[in-house]
């Protein structure tokens, strides 16, 4: 039955089809997608890799830089977190943490465990358990709209004072588009993959 | 046009296995191990109290202040409406046009849709089906966007740390602000698009078409 697919709008019985890389199956009856074209594996590995450069450099640099009267401030992204908390607002700082770094993070780093093996050929350890990870994790990544966030701010701020966006705001910039890109594929395609390395 | 549940199938919804399954379901996925199930648990309760907490948010997430702004001597205290006005006087219309979406529209449109969603499906309304599942499919990728607000103060507060030049700071609505969208998120997570087509007749499924 491992030819089936079942979709979860509105429980129709499908008989899966090829379908090229980028084109999207959709649900006879509702219209809804079922499943994306396989990615090749080494193509994911590789914007997985770039989302993970992406997220070091969003980390580690100022996302805008602000001058007022030759004073300069950079807001950083762990800086807003920062700031959220000394503002009292520890529940505000703990939704940015989850849905600008951990989930961001989990997803990378999961994903990478899981596609590293699979293109060397070797079943990743705990797959069934990292796959199931990543289906959790995912809703709760916000980073395209923390992306849109940064270019509101740095506009609020034109009025106020000379603002830049910084090096940080490129890493978010490339981030988002990786991470979108990662989160179209196929989890049926991996453990195919998968089941046919333990074979 | 065969559904799962009429012939004792069912997918495992994180790895997507389908497999032959007596009722009652008891058990996990033998692939990934996740617990499967036909439906959502309690798809209609869950998400309507999901709902009534988001409505309940909506007004003081919408009344108090969201950012309070010190730029010497001015002090300014806006809500999040005031915050897109101020937008739209200083000419920024396509930012306040895009706030006013994320923060105001967006959050309505999630209250009203998924209370037409659930309403309908408790009565086992054959309406528009489609139409529907399409309502759902965009709630749940519309839903995360109403964080937006609460980016932009709390990265707001972390740059304009100018001591006693100007400064800003989040307000006391940023918390049940973000309870709305966290509210609405849970609210469409946990409700159950098949129960739309649980209560369709095949033949009426193209005759909207």
């Amino acid at each position: 039955m491992g030819e089936l697919a079942i979709c979860r709008y509105c429980d129709t019985v499908h008989r899966r089809a090829d379908v090229s890389v980028r084109a999207t199956a959709r649900c006879v009856r509702c219209g809804s997608p079922l499943y994306h074209g396989n990615a090749d594996l080494s193509a994911m590995l590789a914007v997985a890799l770039t989302a993970t450069i992406a997220f070091v450099i969003a980390n580690a640099f100022p996302l805008m830089t602000m001058s007022v009267n030759g004073r300069q401030t950079e807001a950083t992204l762990w800086g807003a977190i920062v700031a959220s908390y000394d503002q009292e607002l520890p529940l505000v700082a703990a939704a940015l943490t989850i849905s600008l770094i951990v989930a961001p993070l989990i997803e990378i780093v999961l994903l990478l465990s899981v596609l590293v093996p699979l293109r060397a050929g070797a079943r990743p350890l705990g797959f069934s358990w990292i796959m199931r990870a990543i289906h959790i994790m995912r809703p709760w990544r916000m980073v395209e709209v923390f992306l849109l966030g940064v270019v509101v701010a740095v506009v609020k701020l034109m009025g106020l004072a000379s603002t830049v966006p910084g090096w940080g705001s490129f890493g978010v910039i490339v981030m988002t588009f990786a991470l979108a890109t990662l989160g179209s594929f196929d989890p049926v395609a991996l453990w195919r993959r998968a089941d046919e390395v333990r074979a | 046009m065969t559904r799962a549940i009429e012939i004792g199938l069912v997918a495992c919804e994180s790895c997507e296995l389908v497999m032959r399954a007596a009722d009652p379901i008891t058990g996990t996925c033998p692939r990934c191990g996740e617990r499967i199930d036909r439906r959502k648990p309690n798809s209609l309760g869950r998400p309507l109290a999901f709902l009534i907490a988001a409505a309940a948010l909506y007004v003081p997430a919408n009344t108090l202040p969201i950012m309070v702004t010190e730029q010497f001597p001015l002090h300014r205290t806006d809500t999040i409406l005031s915050g897109i006005a101020f937008l739209w006087s200083e000419g920024s219309w396509l930012l306040a046009a895009l706030v006013f979406s994320a923060s105001v529209l967006v959050p309505m449109l999630k209250l009203a849709a998924m209370g037409v969603l659930l309403f309908t499906s408790a009565r086992r309304s054959s309406w528009r089906p489609r139409g529907r599942t399409k309502l759902y499919r965009v709630l749940e990728t519309v839903g995360h966007w109403s964080m937006l607000d609460v980016m932009v103060v709390a990265l707001l507060a972390a740059v304009v740390q100018l001591g006693r030049f100007a400064s800003i700071e989040p307000g006391p609505a940023l918390i049940p602000f973000a309870g709305v969208v966290l509210m609405t998120m849970l609210a469409s997570a946990s409700f159950d698009p098949r129960a739309i087509w649980d209560h369709v007749g095949p033949r009426s499924v193209h005759e909207r078409e």
